[in-house]
């Protein structure tokens, strides 16, 4: 009996849970929708996320190993503007995809979720966000496009509201959803843009989108489109689908949509000049090197931002030169003489290339170091740093070796113009590393081989300058030495400024122009081309000197140097094949002649010989096998 | 204990069981042989190529195993420098054979999705070899004319005549550069070459054009060849399309003494 009315007490107990409904609650330690939703803060926090993701090839890009990356090295040496001691001929291999498709369920998310919480707040703030979420949404198509071609266009949240994978996996195949044509992810980009624009506030918070943002992104966009639609050769069919190539007869629409969005901009931000004097040379080259670290830039259209110790990046750890290393890396960036050469201000030859030889074929002899560079553009001496110029307070010494040989009657070149050998050993004095064995010199005084920053002949083995050059973009001058580590850079990446808008809308303009749309579109390109050479006191171009979308071409690898849009200019001229079709860079070394006492320059190929040729291939960049093996509707490039 | 031994030999019994039950997965290996040639529509010789990879550096033969999907994943194989292909590991299947290269198109599609050249093989791989040869149209003709020639200066002197291959206008683009690749086996090509000899001619927009029909002198650069080996030479020139691959001559060997 006592066991019978145990069992009814069990079977009681049994079924009580099920009807106690305030048992019935989400578990407490997992943040629901309305934790992030229904509040301002945590809107933000979502915002910060999504933002965080957002793809832009920053000072933590990395062609082989993504973004968000760590890595001694240096991006800006796949292009030819540079080279690098660890960073060899390469593409972009590291697959952008996944992490693509998550950032844009997140925005997908936040604006099928944000309206359910509107009452929360105003209709303007809820506009604002949904222009961010759109925002984001469009700039990774677009950084999806400019790397695969046509893509899965996703713009809903696929599982549906509630649910999970778990709801959709018995209709799978349902969801393998085939790649859009190449000019439908453009034109998606630009409709989340047009949207963002519309939505946006005219002033946000640093680091996050306002509406003149959004139309600065799409100039660039549909600039990319429209180089496109003109120059690219390649292309793929999946179904009725044009995967990749857009039909040339779209061009001039981009290349307008991207003047038009261009134009949005007039009077709204201006290039940074605060340092700036019309007739002060030394001013304008400081002026542009302050731009990339002068937070209340007017110029600064979009950043990112980073802060140490949380969010730190190894800008000045990869790039400082040697002599100021805190040890550990420095010089990973040795800009080319092929990347000089295009500056002015220096002496050239007939042929444009640095002169290194007088009339009679021997070497011009300077008196100290920054001998020839004295009158160079600028821009140049704020974006890299010459043998010779002061930084940090002390003079950049860099320097091949010492050459012992005669003088009588000049020096004649050490290796015939062309050569890709090493030089002889006889009369060069050189250093393997900075552990050095001073020379002495004729007078009595010792000379180490290598200057203080290279270069060493063990290229691999010590860390120096291995160009004649070393990068000021973006350096900290005011960063103590003992701070030049890993870990402990944190200026802000400037992703979009006035001067690339300017750019965009030039090229877009010239391109409009040569399409025979009017020379009105001539007029502008050169306005704005002279309002990019004015600050970064180069001469002024004429109409005359307007004879070929190169112009415009130069000027922007030139302004927007080492901010990694060259790589993907390049790419979308579909002109980097012809440029690296079994190409060595060249460089400058700087050597001091022991009998004259002066020092000479000679221009040669990379010793190291470093080879680079770009397969045509990479203008579509190979999608991701395990992104094809979950969707065999997912077409590959050609070519892998 | 006994317990113990008990279920210690039933988890045994299990175990194996699970193993060794069936032979699902246990298919014997590809024994099937595809061969064939990429013949010149123009010479009827196999058409020149890199000896390519599966990855699209030279000519590859593409495969689409209908069978048992009508959306399978192509499966690419590779051919020889001289335009031939033989593989001896191919499952029986049904499949759908197309090659690619620096030639015009064997499947092509307009913007609209349409099929307007289709030259593909539907073929049944079975029963020991099967033959599959595709006849094409190169984009270039690079003809040999005469034997490369030793300079009394060490380096080689090759002659050359590059025409058109097609007269399919979209397949007429400009012509980019041309090329004599050198090396020291006769495997050579854009792939493989010596770039310190190699002659490299390139062109801006339609100069290039100029050389069709022309007979082409390329000497190697850099001065006199290491003496005393023989070299392997040979010319490849390619057009602005698509992946822009090499038409070549075949490769000539010299005697440098």
């Amino acid at each position: 009996m006592k066991a019978k009315i145990y069992m009814v007490f069990l079977v009681l107990l049994a079924l009580a849970p099920a009807c106690k409904k305030t048992l019935d609650v989400p578990p407490m330690n997992i943040v629901q929708d309305k934790d992030i939703f229904s509040n301002s803060s945590g809107i933000m926090a979502y915002m910060a996320r999504i933002y965080s993701e957002l793809p832009i090839e920053d000072f933590k890009w990395n062609p082989t190993t993504g973004f968000k990356s760590f890595f001694y090295g240096s991006p800006y040496a796949i292009t030819g503007e540079a080279i690098s001691r660890d960073q060899q001929n390469t593409t972009e291999t590291f697959g952008y995809w996944s992490d693509a498709y998550s950032l844009i369920r997140e925005c997908n998310y936040f604006m099928e979720t944000l309206p359910n919480y509107a009452d929360n707040f105003s209709a303007t703030q809820v506009n604002n966000w949904l222009g961010e979420a759109r925002f984001i949404r469009g700039l990774t198509y677009f950084a999806l496009v400019k790397r695969y071609g046509g893509v899965p266009i996703v713009n809903k949240v696929l599982t549906g509201a509630g649910k999970g994978i778990e709801d959709i996996s018995d209709s799978i195949d349902a969801y393998k959803i085939p790649r859009s044509s190449e000019e439908a992810v453009y034109d998606s980009a630009a409709s989340d843009l047009d949207f963002a624009y519309a939505n946006l506030p005219e002033t946000n918070q640093q680091g996050r989108a306002n509406r003149y943002a959004a139309a600065a992104f799409k100039s660039r966009a549909m600039l990319y489109a429209g180089t496109i639609a003109k120059y690219n050769t390649i292309t793929l069919m999946s179904g009725s689908t044009q995967v990749c190539g857009i039909p040339a007869a779209k061009a001039n629409d981009y290349f307008k949509a991207a003047y038009d969005a261009a134009a949005l901009l007039d009077g709204k931000y201006s290039l940074y000049k605060k340092s700036w004097s019309p007739t002060d040379k030394s001013a304008q080259a400081q002026n542009f090197a302050n731009l990339f670290l002068d937070a209340s830039s007017p110029e600064n259209i979009f950043i990112r931002e980073y802060h140490y110790p949380d969010a730190a990046h190894w800008y000045d750890a990869n790039q400082i030169p040697r002599q100021l290393w805190s040890g550990g890396y420095s010089s990973e960036t040795c800009p080319t003489l092929d990347f000089v050469e295009m500056f002015e201000g220096l002496p050239k030859n007939a042929d444009g290339t640095f002169k290194t030889l007088d009339s009679t074929g021997h070497y011009i002899l300077y008196n100290d170091l920054s001998g020839p560079f004295v009158n160079a553009e600028p821009r140049l001496r704020g974006t890299i740093i010459f043998p010779g110029d002061v930084f940090k307070g002390q003079s950049i010494e860099i320097r091949r070796g010492i050459y012992t040989g005669s003088v009588n009657g000049g020096i004649s070149k050490l290796l015939p113009a062309g050569s890709t050998s090493p030089y002889p050993t006889t009369n060069l004095v050189s250093s393997a590393t900075d552990a050095q064995t001073a020379y002495t010199l004729p007078d009595g005084t010792k000379m180490n081989p290598a200057g203080l920053s290279g270069y060493f002949t063990n290229t691999s083995g010590a860390a120096g300058c291995i160009s004649g050059f070393t990068i000021r973009k973006y350096l900290d001058p005011n960063k103590p030495t003992a701070e030049v580590t890993t870990n402990h850079s944190d200026q802000s990446w400037i992703e979009m400024r006035y001067a690339e808008v300017l750019l965009n809308q030039a090229e877009a303009a010239y391109e409009l122009y040569s399409a025979g749309q009017g020379a009105d579109y001539e007029a502008t390109a050169l306005k704005d081309l002279n309002l990019i050479r004015e600050r970064a006191g180069a001469t002024q171009a004429t109409l005359a000197d307007m004879t070929s979308i190169n112009i415009i071409r130069e000027e922007r690898r030139k302004e927007l140097a080492f901010e990694n849009k060259t790589w993907w200019d390049l790419k979308r001229w579909r002109i980097i094949d012809k440029e690296q079709d079994g190409r060595i860079y060249r460089i400058l070394n700087p050597i001091y002649s022991s009998l004259a006492g002066k020092y000479f320059f000679d221009d040669r190929f990379d010793e190291r010989n470093s080879r680079y040729t770009f397969d045509p291939r990479w203008y579509y960049e190979q999608i991701p096998q395990s992104a094809i093996a979950k969707s065999t509707n997912l077409v590959q490039n050609p070519g892998y | 204990m006994k317990h113990i031994i008990n279920y210690l030999a039933f988890c045994l019994i299990i175990t194996l069981g699970i193993s060794c039950s069936k032979k699902i997965d246990n298919y014997a290996g590809p024994t099937e042989t595809l061969k064939g040639s990429i013949i010149d529509s123009n010479t009827n010789q196999t058409l020149q190529s890199e000896v390519s990879g599966d990855n699209g550096k030279g000519t590859r033969i593409k495969l689409l195993e209908t069978s048992w999907s009508d959306n399978p994943t192509p499966l690419y194989l590779a051919t020889k420098q001289d335009g031939t292909f033989n593989n001896s590991k191919i499952f029986a299947a049904t499949y759908k054979i197309s090659a690619e290269g620096a030639f015009v198109p064997l499947v092509q599609t307009q913007s609209d999705g349409t099929v307007i050249v289709d030259k593909s093989q539907t073929v049944t791989v079975k029963g020991g070899t099967t033959t599959v040869n595709f006849t094409v149209e190169p984009f270039l003709e690079v003809e040999w004319v005469g034997d490369p020639i030793l300079n009394s200066d060490g380096t080689i002197t090759a002659n050359v005549k590059i025409t058109r291959g097609t007269a399919n206008p979209d397949f007429q683009s400009d012509i980019t550069d041309v090329n004599l690749f050198i090396n020291n086996t006769e495997y050579v090509g854009n792939n493989n070459y010596d770039n310190r000899y190699a002659k490299h001619i390139n062109y801006n927009g339609a100069n290039g054009n100029n050389i069709l029909g022309d007979t082409l002198s390329l000497t190697t650069t850099n001065g006199a060849l290491p003496k005393g080996r023989d070299y392997f030479v040979r010319v490849g020139a390619r057009i602005n399309y698509g992946l822009k691959q090499y038409n070549y001559n075949e490769p000539k060997k010299v005697t440098v003494p």
